[in-house]
């Protein structure tokens, strides 16, 4: 019977063209190359890819598609999260790092306190409103909208009075936008105030505030406009994006709508540069029709 | 923001002369959070008019006087008149570009027809205007494609060929429906090109002849077929060289072209078989359609129908040739609008560092002068990369020690960059100039060197200037 079956096998290995033996060997010879592969563990000077370098708008992982060029083209106006693909009924490896990459960042933005060596670079002092720490800020946005009292007197001390505009800097719920725009955003506004000749008031940043506190700031320094660059709630597109809040005259208690909003300043929106030239030009013609908000018709 | 604005059109072709009204629609199209985003977001012809055969003196004169009048005409006709326009363009094509006076005829016209109106001529605009105003950048764009558009008109057959909604090539032939003429059955012009091309063809055909439908197909069988050979959908023979205009450049071969438009006044005859008087218009424009219709070399690629035929380089005069800067810009109101301006073109690899900026600008100022005296003249880059405070700031002190000629002159420092970064630029010269210089500063806008540009008056409330750039040697 066994012999039989040898037999069997063997002749089917004849007319697979394979001679007898052979098969075994292949298949030892493999798992031996494997095992010396796992044993020798190679040491590379190298990186993983940094999943947050990844330009959204030109990665398309959609396999077989049916027009990738049209939707290609589609993605490259906007890094919006499509055209990923998936695996089975999951996302890819690729785009969820890159979800929870951006997702990180946005945490990282709100928690994270400004750098303070970069507030003292830019030449600010720095004043705090009423919140004692992030918690506090985090959880009444009403204190955040009010200065301490050391805060009220370390203006009333520093800046100088009556400005024509007053402009500062505060965190708001972006640290990493503060760090990312000011720079560029705040030289672009003052120099277009300069090529228009406007007086500018002493600028300073502001821990733990909230939109609302220009309104004591503009009552204090007695600015006809106050301009507040601050940092937005964070997206899962940039963690950077800055508004700049302007009004003519604010004062406490006033509508929300005497505000002028330039929002969507980073480098893939508005960029700061030139966002602060135009915000310069938005001054100038709040201080000539002497209204802000929905007031002004720009 | 919605706003209209109003545009005119007008084609001095070899044979006809047309023209045309459009509205602009201008929107910002961004939220009024966010820095505004101005467009023009839709372009209506509004007003066609009749099409007349382009009055002429004598053969080499264009009648200024009666283009003038019935210029006049369809304004009063469509109920416009010329203050009314913020922009447009006159152009003289074809064949009539080359008339004696046709320079005169586009300063009479261009008073008439507005204060901010281009006037221009040029194979290679043309070619553009035809493109657009049949459409064939839009197909382009919606097949992902290259499609050419053949304007064959009187004198010359205006090629434009655009892949994706990109330009990629222009090419002009003198190739025309109007470069044999016939009446009461003789031959009364033949245009010398053409002559040349029949002899060595070994076609007989001369003034004086009798009209012969076999003679002039036989002829119009070649002009056709060199049409094909232009667009390289044949090879091209030892006399195709010397028929383009004003000895210009064919086109690549390996362009690729996938599908065609026809437009001008033999488009028509391309589109729809004919029948009746073959010499019904005095010419052999009918007979060349045809030729083309039945050429085989042309059926491997795909025929598809133009938005416009004999209108479409009035109507892309009229709507395609204005561009919109804004609204992140500087500029002088008083010294606007101003026309005609060249551009002077600092390369991408000059632009890479401060001191050949500088050295470009200098070296290429002299170039402009006329007589050793400073013109006009619009400095354009592309800005790409230098988007921060410092970057402006160096890109400023670059500009004004290159352009420190320009700031003494008489004339405005006008600057045209692609970059969005014109309104901090801007502002940048204009303080360490301490405000002494007017500034023009304009970005969203590319330009070759070579071109020409024209900035309009401010129009959206004053937040953006309508711009046109006029490339003339794009193929040269």
């Amino acid at each position: 019977m066994e012999k039989n079956l040898k037999a069997i096998i063997e002749q089917v290995l004849r007319e697979m063209n394979i001679t007898p033996g052979s098969g075994a060997d292949l298949a030892a010879s493999a798992v031996a190359s494997a095992i010396e592969q796992a044993n020798t563990s190679v040491v590379e000077d190298g990186f993983i890819p940094d999943v947050t370098e990844v330009d959204i708008k030109t990665q398309y992982l959609v396999e077989d598609a049916e027009n990738k060029e049209a939707y290609a083209e589609l993605k490259s106006y906007a890094p919006c999260r499509l055209a990923i693909g998936k695996a089975g009924a999951r996302h890819k490896t690729d785009p969820s790092l890159q979800f929870r990459a951006a997702h990180s960042a946005a945490q990282d933005a709100v928690f994270n306190d400004v750098d303070q060596d970069f507030v003292d670079n830019m030449g600010f002092f720095t004043i705090q409103t009423q919140c004692e720490n992030k918690d506090v800020y985090l959880t009444r946005p009403d204190l955040g909208r009010k200065l301490s009292d050391e805060a009220v007197d370390v203006i009333k001390e520093k800046c100088k009075k009556n400005p024509t505009v007053q402009i500062y800097v505060s965190d708001g719920l972006s640290s990493a936008a503060v760090a990312a725009n000011v720079s560029d955003l705040l030289p672009g506004i003052l120099q277009g105030l300069q090529s228009y000749k406007i007086d500018v008031g002493t600028p300073f940043f502001v821990k733990y505030g909230r939109v609302g506190a220009m309104d004591q700031i503009s009552e204090i320094t007695g600015a006809d406009v106050t301009c507040v660059l601050i940092g937005e709630r964070p997206g899962l597109i940039t963690a950077e994006s800055m508004s700049a809040y302007i009004a003519y005259k604010a004062t406490v208690g006033m509508p929300e709508a005497r505000r002028t909003v330039v929002s969507n300043i980073h480098r893939s929106g508005s960029v700061p540069v030139e966002a602060g030239a135009h915000i310069a030009e938005i001054i100038k013609t709040m201080l000539e029709k002497k209204a802000s908000g929905t007031d002004l018709k720009l | 923001m919605h706003e209209e604005i109003l545009s005119v059109g007008v084609d001095i072709g070899t044979s006809t002369t047309q023209l045309v009204f459009s509205r602009l629609i201008i929107e910002n199209q961004a939220t009024s959070f966010t820095v505004p985003r101005i467009n023009i977001v839709e372009k209506i012809v509004e007003y066609r008019s009749e099409i007349y055969y382009t009055p002429l003196k004598s053969p080499t004169e264009i009648d200024a006087e009666k283009v003038k009048q019935l210029v006049l005409g369809e304004y009063k006709k469509a109920n416009r008149s010329p203050s009314e326009m913020s922009t447009g363009a006159v152009i003289i094509t074809g064949e009539t570009a080359r008339k004696e006076n046709a320079n005169e005829v586009l300063s009479a016209l261009s008073d008439l027809a507005g204060d901010f109106v281009v006037a221009t001529a040029g194979p290679d605009l043309e070619s553009v205007l035809a493109a657009r105003g049949a459409g064939a950048d839009g197909y382009s764009k919606e097949r992902r494609g290259v499609v050419a558009n053949l304007d064959v008109g009187g004198g010359t057959t205006n090629i434009g060929v655009y892949d994706n909604g990109r330009l990629i090539g222009t090419s002009c032939l003198d190739i025309g429906g109007r470069l044999i003429k016939t009446e009461n059955g003789r031959i009364t012009y033949i245009f010398p090109k053409i002559e040349d091309l029949a002899r060595e063809s070994g076609i007989n055909i001369k003034v004086g002849d009798r009209s012969e439908r076999e003679t002039v197909s036989a002829i119009c069988k070649i002009m056709a077929d060199q049409l094909a050979q232009a667009l390289a959908l044949k090879p091209r023979d030892g006399r195709h060289k010397g028929l383009y205009t004003n000895e210009g450049k064919p086109l690549p071969e390996d362009i690729g072209i996938k599908a065609l438009t026809f437009s001008g006044g033999v488009a028509d005859c391309v589109y729809t078989e004919n029948s009746g008087d073959w010499f019904r218009y005095d010419d052999v424009g009918v007979i060349l359609g045809d030729e083309i219709r039945r050429n085989e070399a042309f059926h491997k690629a795909e025929l598809l129908k133009a938005a416009e035929t004999i209108r479409a380089t009035v109507v892309g005069a009229g709507t395609h040739t204005t561009e919109i800067s804004g609204s992140t810009i500087v500029y002088d109101r008083s010294k606007l609008p101003i026309k005609n301006i060249p551009i002077l073109k600092i390369s991408q690899e000059e632009e890479a560092s401060v001191s050949t900026i500088i050295s470009s600008i200098k070296a290429q100022l002299p170039l402009y002068m006329s007589e050793g005296k400073p013109e006009q003249v619009a400095i354009a880059f592309s800005g790409e990369g230098r988007t921060s405070f410092k970057d402006i700031q160096v890109l400023a002190d670059a500009v004004i020690q290159g352009a420190q000629e320009v700031i003494d002159g008489p004339f405005p420092l006008l600057l045209v960059i692609e970059t969005d970064i014109a309104k901090a630029l801007g502002h940048s010269i204009q303080v360490k100039l301490q405000n002494k210089k007017e500034v023009i500063c304009i970005d969203g806008i590319a330009t070759i060197g070579g071109d020409y540009i024209d900035v309009g008056e401010p129009i959206g409330a004053g937040s953006v200037l309508p711009v046109v750039v006029k490339t003339l040697i794009f193929n040269s």
